[in-house]
């Protein structure tokens, strides 16, 4: 009688183990594996590679509850331009992956090319552009520049800020 | 020819020194309003050019007098990037709302290389310190955005909400009302509820399924947050701007003649599409384009089906099939719709006018693995076993 409960509780030891054991690998299986970009990523390219597996969808929000998220049904890694802010990503597959963080970091830059008597402005950052046109000293115009944008203008001095 | 190359590698030389870049990151730094509280910032100025550059840095705006930066001049080498650091001091009694100013590095007018000339501008890009001051009370900023129609046609509206007030909202949602192209009201949608507290940004969103013609709509949205509301309107668009070619009739045809060809269009769109026209290529056996023939332009109303008319001159055209395509022109838009002309005596028969519409979806996505379903239907399997040994062959065998 003690022999058989013995083997009873071997037998729900053995059970539950096993259960548990495969569980836990099929659910290490099967949740997706993040590779790129890294928690905490920062970049000033917006060109952001997603590298990942074991997931054929990922989701990108700016919210962290992914309320609004862009959502690509992908199967390989793959290269989305992004512009600047903070955002939250995540992969899906059988299971969904864990979140993480990644920054693009604003560039604010300008190129100014003589173009005859006067110059051409253009936006080379990664953000639509505000100009300020000077001239000895005072202010006579303005552009907005969209990304890689240009513009003809008039002037001596020329001072880009986002215009986001 | 080498006196233009050399004029053509001159004017090139002139205008590479007459560029000049420059650029900065980050482009704006926020911060939530702390009286006194001093903050230690980052930013980058980048010599975008090949060439050794002059830089001055400025402080500009309501922080001047706040604001000090690690260096005001400096030179910087090709391609460099060079870290500098600012140091801001908050003041105290700023009144609600958002306070600006600017540190701007600029570049200094260089000497050409080439020539003792001046090229006589600056240039200069400007990092942005943005200080949010809280309003009193309860204060909540907020924008429409709407996102799609996706694949299977649904629109989400979006309402990012952010918390400029000192005090935490504490039930934050909005209605959406949606209005046709003549102003009636189609559908009327609830957001989802939300909290959000002081400084903090949510968002509250509302899905529509639009059961209704292509074309312009206005959403407009009443944001309800404790006993404040606002409202918010933005014009979409539902439905692909579309003409479709539902047929293409040659009548009366002789060899020889005039062919006349009837294309029957019709506009799916909800408003008029103006100045639309066809264009047909007939392609010979080689493939050379051996007639291209144009219609006139047609105004096409909403849900309108109209004829197209084009002619083409069949002198010299032997029998037999060729290929063909029309290309429907509107807006900025060109559709191409291949199809074979099976050209007889007194006959033209059109062949396979439409579109193929493939799949996206070829996969079978995760599933379509051996090892994850083998996994799956394994988990299911061991579910079975735990139930039937736990609940019946156990007990049954500690009864025996």
């Amino acid at each position: 009688m003690r022999m058989d409960k013995k083997i009873i509780l071997g037998i729900d030891f053995f059970i539950l183990a096993g259960t548990l054991a495969l569980i836990v690998f099929s659910v290490g299986y099967v949740q997706p594996l993040l590779i790129a970009p890294q928690d905490g990523y920062e970049s000033n390219n917006g060109a952001v590679l997603f590298s990942f597996e074991k997931a054929d969808v990922i989701l990108i929000d700016d919210n962290i509850d992914f309320s609004s998220p862009d959502e690509y049904h992908v199967e390989d890694n793959l290269v989305i331009n992004l512009k600047p802010g903070v955002y939250y990503w995540k992969a899906v597959g059988v299971l969904p992956s864990e979140i993480r963080e990644f920054k693009i970091n604003s560039e604010i830059s300008l190129k100014l090319k003589q173009d005859g008597e006067g110059y051409e402005v253009v936006n080379a950052g990664n953000e639509r552009l505000n100009v300020d046109v000077y001239s000895e000293g005072k202010i006579i115009g303005n552009v907005v520049l969209d990304v890689d944008g240009s513009e003809g203008v008039f002037g001596d001095k020329f001072v880009g800020r986002s215009d986001e | 020819m080498n006196k233009k190359l050399l004029i053509v590698l001159l004017i090139g030389l002139f205008l590479v020194e007459g560029a000049m870049a420059i650029g900065i990151t980050p482009g704006r730094s926020t911060f939530d309003y702390s009286p006194g509280s001093v903050k230690n910032v980052d930013f980058s100025v980048i010599n975008s050019e090949d060439k050794v550059i002059d830089v001055v840095v400025l402080v500009q705006g309501e922080f001047n007098e706040s604001i000090s930066v690690s260096e005001v001049s400096f030179s910087m080498q090709p391609g460099e990037s060079k870290t500098l650091k600012y140091g801001f001091t908050m003041p105290p009694n700023l009144s609600p709302g958002s306070h600006l100013s600017e540190v701007v590095a600029v570049q200094l007018p260089g000497r050409s290389v080439t020539s003792e000339a001046f090229v006589g501008a600056a240039v200069g890009v400007a990092t942005q310190i943005i200080v949010d001051v809280p309003y009193p009370g309860k204060y909540l900023d907020a924008s429409l955005n709407v996102i799609g129609p996706s694949d299977d046609g649904e629109v989400t509206f979006v309402m990012p909400l952010l918390s400029r007030g000192e005090l935490d909202v504490v039930k934050a949602n909005a209605i959406v009302e949606i209005f046709g192209p003549f102003n009636d009201q189609i559908d009327r949608l609830n957001t989802n509820t939300v909290s959000v507290n002081s400084g903090e940004r949510k968002e509250i969103v509302a899905n529509w399924n639009p059961e209704v013609a292509p074309g312009q709509y206005r959403a407009v949205a009443t944001l309800v947050y404790d006993e404040e509301t606002r409202k918010i309107e933005k014009t979409f668009s539902v439905g692909e701007r579309l003409l479709e070619i539902d047929g293409v009739d040659v009548n009366d045809f002789r060899l020889g003649g005039i062919a006349k060809f009837e294309v029957l269009v019709s506009n799916q769109w909800s408003d008029a599409i103006n100045g639309v026209f066809a264009e047909m290529s007939v392609f010979n056996k080689a493939g050379e384009v051996m007639a291209e023939i144009k219609s006139p332009t047609y105004d096409i109303h909403s849900l309108e089906k109209k004829l197209m008319v084009l002619f083409w001159d069949t002198a010299g055209v032997s029998r037999g099939e060729y290929d063909a395509t029309i290309l429907l022109k509107y807006s900025d838009k060109s559709d191409q719709h291949d199809f074979k002309l099976d050209v007889r005596d007194d006959e033209i028969n059109v062949i396979g006018i439409g579109y193929v519409i493939s799949s996206e979806d070829t996969g079978g996505g995760l599933f379509s693995n051996g090892l994850v379903v083998f996994l799956v239907v394994l988990v299911v399997v061991l579910v079975i076993v735990n139930l039937l040994w736990f609940l019946y062959l156990r007990k049954k065998i500690a009864k025996k």
